[in-house]
């Protein structure tokens, strides 16, 4: 989704107000006037300071506020981004629950098939990959990927 | 035992040298696929380099770096798909000379003077850094803010297209660096209670969020395209060597030059070093002409120019501990990790690694001439490889690198997170590069700010009083005033031009 200069501008200045409202909260250093808040409010208002000169320019220029990247328009490609997202959720979610292997091959394996990558294939890749990542991170540089449910495996 | 031949010892051990054979292929591969950058070859490596001792986690960088770049030249010679941004300066230059039958010369061109400009980058760094550390042992608060300010303005008014957009990123940047505990007062600020959020953001999953998960999630928005047929067989890329050096040995010293220049600056690397070397090298060829027409000329400056920049880029990052681009913005990142602190103390405590580091990036760019000749060897075999399989292997390596970077899930939720970022900012023109080096040089601005109007009891004034602090002010100054300075140029000329016209 593209935001139209106007709005993403708009967008900006309520990001900014937002900051520097919180950042007001910051204990002050005793018997300093420059502390936690002084920064985050400069921040704020360089976006703001931005989100005014997005504005002025979309106003300007008439531009839409609002525009459909080419490929939202289309349904395949908004599933497939929506599904790769949501497979890293998953991920995140189920991975110390299940463990590393089962989650991963079945993550690969969702992704490959959504890419249309033949079944056969799909399945030869999804398990070499996780395989030869968990040799390389568990195995070899002892990461601690979770183990879950799945016996370990000893390299 | 001198430092130079404790840093001898410390290079010439078959895991290091291992490890930067290793590294270079890795680098060359993710340089020739298109779509994947050098910066994003350094971010999936770097979750490995956790596991390595500091001269092999660095030298792996340093390769990785060098060789991405020149990978980068392969499919934008065969197929007019750049490799990595750094080559899309030529890139129509190359695929021209390709469909004239010439991709062997373009080919070596690119290979040879890569090298050459990778060492001469390497010399300058090596003559210019202990001279500069000596100069930044003097620098306070003022000078050191300046340094961070400037490096951050360059990124924003040289290194973008849109240098509105370029703020943009650059101060989403500086607000994620606000978060934690890290900051003068020693107050948690945008924690919203999360204990994991207390350390600030994880800088790495960060990085490989925003360079490579939003590049995933790009390509699968886009279908994930073949890359389509190789054009040409290469022959024998070495033949025309002598001629190359012969004819354009003065493009080559300018690439050198200007590529080093503008590596050096902090925030600005060799994708604007190819740019500027390319045009400029049209300005001053005898023969204009025949730029775009499939000739070298360009070629040779632009790829000897990019090359030095990658080496030239540390100059800022090993002295000041200032990022030259978003690659030494990592390398930062990974130097704090192995308790090698970037700056002039480096040069102090540790002369060993940092000779270590400049024989690596020696050894780097000469092994980048077998290495590379087996690269454009298999290119064709190489950019073959569906990407619809290499996008989720890609996110997989992904996950487990943000993962390990500090063993906790919640690297791979940053990972994600940023990884959305940066993918809603490519939809929306913003570009990532200033927002990576705001998150890196954030802490340094806003400490030595805090500091220095502590220190000045709140007078702004005294940032200009000692004299290198005025100069790098002014210097930062002008470059903000720059627009206004050359709209009021133009204005000034605009009547005479309608009067004589």
């Amino acid at each position: 989704m593209r935001l139209g200069d106007t709005m993403l501008g708009g967008l900006l200045l309520i990001l900014s107000a937002a900051l520097a409202g919180f950042s007001q909260t910051f204990p002050a250093i005793p018997g300093q006037t420059y502390g936690a808040a002084t920064f985050p409010i400069a921040v704020a208002i360089g976006l703001a300071g931005c989100g005014v000169l997005l504005m002025i320019g979309g106003i300007r220029a008439g531009h839409r506020h609002l525009e459909a990247a080419e490929w939202m328009l289309d349904r395949r490609a908004v599933v497939s981004v929506a599904l790769t997202v949501l497979a890293m959720i998953g991920y995140i979610l189920l991975a110390p629950r299940l463990g590393f292997i089962p989650v991963m091959a079945g993550m690969l394996l969702g992704l490959f098939l959504l890419l249309q990558v033949h079944w056969l294939m799909a399945i030869v890749a999804a398990a070499a990959t996780t395989m030869v990542i968990h040799g390389l991170f568990a195995g070899f540089l002892l990461v601690p990927l979770p183990l879950g449910i799945f016996p370990r495996v000893s390299w | 035992m001198s430092a130079l031949g404790q840093a001898f010892e410390l290079v010439f051990q078959w895991q290091v040298i291992g490890t930067v054979f290793v590294a270079a292929m890795f680098g060359l591969m993710v340089g020739a696929i298109p779509g994947l950058t050098a910066t994003m070859a350094t971010a999936l490596l770097v979750p490995l380099t956790f596991f390595m001792d500091p001269v092999p986690a660095v030298g792996a960088i340093v390769t990785c770096a060098a060789m991405a770049i020149f990978a980068g030249d392969i499919p934008g010679t065969l197929l007019r798909i750049p490799g990595t941004p750094a080559s899309a300066a030529y890139t129509d230059e190359a695929y021209a000379m390709t469909r004239k039958g010439q991709a062997e010369i373009a080919l070596g061109a690119n290979l040879l003077f890569s090298a050459m400009g990778g060492l001469f980058g390497t010399f300058v760094l090596i003559f210019a850094a202990p001279t500069l550390a000596e100069v930044a042992l003097k620098f306070s608060s003022f000078e050191y803010f300046w340094m961070a300010l400037l490096g951050l303005t360059c990124a924003v008014f040289i290194g973008a297209s849109s240098p509105l957009r370029a703020f943009v990123s650059l101060f989403i940047g500086l607000f994620v660096s606000t978060i934690g505990l890290n900051n003068p007062a020693g107050v948690p600020r945008f924690t919203f209670g999360s204990t994991d959020l207390l350390a600030g953001i994880d800088f790495i999953p960060a990085m490989i969020g925003l360079f490579a998960v939003s590049e995933v999630l790009r390509s699968v928005a886009a279908g994930v395209p073949a890359i389509g047929r190789v054009q040409a067989a290469t022959g024998h890329i070495f033949s025309h060597w002598g001629n190359l050096i012969r004819t354009y040995w003065r493009q080559q010293i300018r690439g050198n030059i200007i590529g080093t220049s503008i590596g050096a600056l902090p925030g600005a690397g060799a994708d604007i070093a190819a740019w500027v070397a390319y045009a400029l090298s049209r300005k001053f060829s005898k023969t204009p002409e025949k730029f775009g027409t499939g000739h070298v000329e360009g070629i040779v400056e632009s790829t000897s120019a990019n090359n030095a920049a990658v080496s030239s880029a540390w100059i800022p990052a090993l002295v000041f501990g200032i990022p030259g681009d978003t690659i030494t913005a990592i390398v930062i990142g990974v130097l704090y990790v192995k308790g090698l602190n970037p700056g002039p103390t480096l040069f102090l405590f540790n002369p060993q690694a940092i000779y270590a580091v400049f024989i690596i990036f020696i050894l780097a760019n000469l092994v980048m001439i077998p290495f590379g000749w087996l690269a454009i060897k298999a290119a064709k075999r190489l950019l073959l490889v569906p990407r619809k399989l290499l996008m989720p292997i890609i996110l997989a390596f992904c996950i487990v690198g943000a993962f390990a970077s500090n063993n906790a899930t919640y690297g791979i939720v940053v990972m994600l997170v940023f990884g959305v970022l940066g993918f809603i900012m490519e939809e929306n023109r913003i570009p990532i590069a200033p927002c990576i080096l705001g998150i890196v040089i954030g802490p340094m601005l806003e400490d030595t700010f805090v500091t220095s109007m502590i220190k000045a009891d709140g007078s702004f004034l005294a940032f200009f009083e000692r004299p290198i602090a005025a100069g790098l002010g002014i210097a930062t100054i002008l470059i903000w005033l720059s627009p206004l300075i050359g709209r009021a140029v133009r204005k000034s000329g605009a009547p005479g031009e309608a009067g004589q016209g």
